[in-house]
């Protein structure tokens, strides 16, 4: 399995009340899945993802990539995953303004590989996303869909082993949205595994052998 | 692949100088209004370095020893016939009686030092002089005077002037020569004269002087001898060159530390402005942290990242604080003279030489680049603990 998660739990404080976005959640991906997790707002999909990726310790429980424990490692181990292993896609663009689309679509090379190869692959990862032409935007001159598709195309500039996507669509055209479901559909055939929370069941029907599981109140089910 | 751990400081570096690049207004305000600082701190610095060399310089023409007699702990004239006393001390190579007055000329507002030679001792005092427009020694009614004291009398080209006596009638002299520009720093208000002319000048008796130079044959002997005249003569005062030096010291290490410690307060400001500054983190700064760490950024790598920035900002401030300073006490130091020199009405015109040697600089790192950098850590490890989730 890639991805193991072994009795997650994860709660929050609101209004001086416990809130568990994540309630006892054990979760097992095998390398090569795409798992489509479906759940309304507030479901605590982003919540699970974020604890999949790393990004948040859990209350209880843990999260394995690669056989290894997220938590039971250091601050260097969990910072290589994200580099290496893991790349994001969030319900926002997540790009740092004041870089141009190609600069932002480097930052993951800062700690990784520098070659002259993986500069190229950044143009060609533009190109897959149609945007080579706005190379040298800056986040501001574009939209917001464009903006998304630049954070999509930087979630595998260090062709990670995993795919992480939080409502990767959320704000793009039919078209655009349909031009970024067959690149996961390429990068998914050639053996990576994506994780994709969302509450649009559309783009799970759009995956043909894709897993479905469903997150209410925390908890998650998965369909047969 | 992994980079190696230089490619990835290099990166990180590449990174803070985007970054840098990126908030160009904010940084550049800082960088100015530090490197300013240092450039004051660094001019008082550089600028008392460079006096207390010139004053050095100087103190080559003083005599070894300066004998004054003291009478209710202020100096009075003397007579002449004391260099006889001194004619027993073995080891003196050369006595030289003075005349060290004041002259307060009410036209043109200025205090003018005199100074009384006999004439055959003016040419071995080894004055060095410019436009000196008579050879040999100095005549009666002859005088060698600065080029500030002619600018002040506005003699231009004409040599002729008059002093008054005490008494308001006036004396007759004549410029022979003009003191050269390197000795400005103790002769920027002198006339020099004969022994004679000076007595006559300050209606003095004949056979008086203020001082008597004294020059010794081993300079290794100078202490010794002020020693041996200082028992001979209990009612002088005997100073030596090296006392003198030491007053210089004094006087400029007093002046230059009560500005040093207001600047440094200057300087204490902006270091706790910069710890405001960079203690409150923007939202979007949270959020490009937040970013950095889910793309992999460490910890320590935002830590570097931080470190980087200061560095470059305190560091380049540094260098532009510290040539800005060269540049300004080479041409002058026009804005501390006052302070260390005093406020004398013909301030001397100087050509100071500044001189940075690696303590001052030592000195200067200490008190502006660790500062700044010790003021941006805190902040700098609160940024690199953002959590990566800050982003989402």
């Amino acid at each position: 399995m890639i991805i193991q998660c072994k009795h997650l739990t994860k709660s929050y404080i609101a209004d001086n009340k416990v809130f568990k976005a994540v309630d006892d959640v054990n979760l097992e991906i095998a390398n090569g899945d795409f798992a489509v997790i479906l759940g309304h707002s507030g479901s605590g999909k982003t919540t699970l993802l974020s604890l999949v990726g790393g990004l948040t310790r859990p209350d209880s429980g843990d999260v394995l990539i690669l056989g290894k424990g997220n938590w039971s490692q250091g601050d260097k181990y969990l910072s290589t995953v994200r580099n290496k292993t893991i790349g994001f896609i969030f319900q926002f663009a997540s790009l740092i303004p004041t870089l141009t689309a190609k600069e932002n679509l480097l930052l993951p090379l800062y700690f990784g590989s520098d070659s002259r190869a993986d500069r190229e692959q950044a143009m060609v990862l533009l190109d897959e996303v149609g945007l080579a032409d706005k190379a040298n935007s800056f986040p501001a001159q574009l939209s917001g869909g464009q903006q998304r598709r630049i954070a999509i195309a930087r979630a595998f500039m260090n062709n990670p082993d995993i795919i992480l996507a939080d409502e990767p669509t959320g704000d793009l055209d039919e078209e655009t949205e349909n031009d970024i479901l067959q690149v996961f559909k390429t990068f998914n055939a050639k053996g990576m595994t994506f994780v994709v929370v969302t509450h649009n069941s559309n783009l799970a029907a759009t995956q043909e052998n894709a897993r479905i599981m469903h997150m209410k109140n925390g908890k998650m089910t998965e369909s047969a | 692949m992994q980079i190696n751990p230089f490619q990835r400081q290099c990166n990180i570096l590449d990174y803070a100088l985007s970054s840098l690049w990126r908030r160009k207004l904010k940084n550049a305000g800082i960088l100015v209004i530090f490197s300013l600082v240092i450039f004051l701190v660094a001019s008082f610095q550089l600028l008392t370095r460079s006096l207390l060399g010139t004053a050095d310089e100087i103190l080559a023409f003083a005599p070894d020893i300066t004998l004054q007699k003291l009478s209710a702990g202020r100096q009075v004239d003397m007579s002449e016939a004391r260099l006889a006393h001194l004619a027993g001390i073995f080891g003196i190579a050369e006595t030289m009686p003075r005349i060290w007055g004041y002259y307060f000329d009410e036209t043109n507002g200025a205090n003018y030092t005199v100074i009384g030679l006999a004439e055959e001792k003016i040419a071995a005092a080894g004055f060095p002089l410019t436009g000196q427009e008579e050879t040999g020694f100095l005549k009666r009614g002859g005088v060698i005077m600065s080029p500030a004291v002619r600018d002040n009398m506005g003699l231009g080209e004409r040599r002729a002037f008059s002093l008054f006596r005490p008494d308001l009638s006036q004396v007759s002299f004549r410029v022979a020569g003009v003191f050269s520009k390197e000795t400005n720093l103790v002769s920027g208000d002198t006339i020099l004269m004969c022994l004679e002319d000076a007595r006559d000048l300050f209606a003095l008796d004949d056979n008086a002087v203020t001082d008597i130079a004294i020059y010794v044959t081993n300079p290794l002997e100078i202490d010794n001898i002020a020693r041996k005249i200082a028992e001979m003569m209990p009612d002088t005062r005997v100073l030596t060159r090296s006392q003198i030096r030491k007053t210089y010291q004094a006087v400029f290490g007093w002046r230059s530390g009560f500005g040093s410690i207001c600047l440094l307060s200057a300087l204490a400001s902006f270091v706790i402005l910069a710890w405001d500054k960079a203690s409150g983190l923007s939202q979007e700064e949270k959020r490009e942290i937040g970013i950095l760490k889910f793309l992999g950024f460490e910890t320590r790598d935002i830590l570097a990242l931080r470190f980087w920035e200061s560095g470059l900002v305190s560091g380049l401030a540094l260098v532009i604080g510290l040539t800005l300073a060269y540049i300004h006490v080479a041409s002058g130091g026009a804005l501390f003279q006052p302070i260390l020199l005093g406020w004398s009405v013909l301030r001397p015109e100087l050509f100071l030489t500044p001189a940075l040697q690696f303590s001052d600089f030592l000195l200067l790192f200490s008190f502006s680049v660790l500062p700044y950098l010790a003021a941006t850590i805190i902040p700098a490890w609160r940024s690199a603990i953002i959590r990566a989730d800050t982003v989402i």
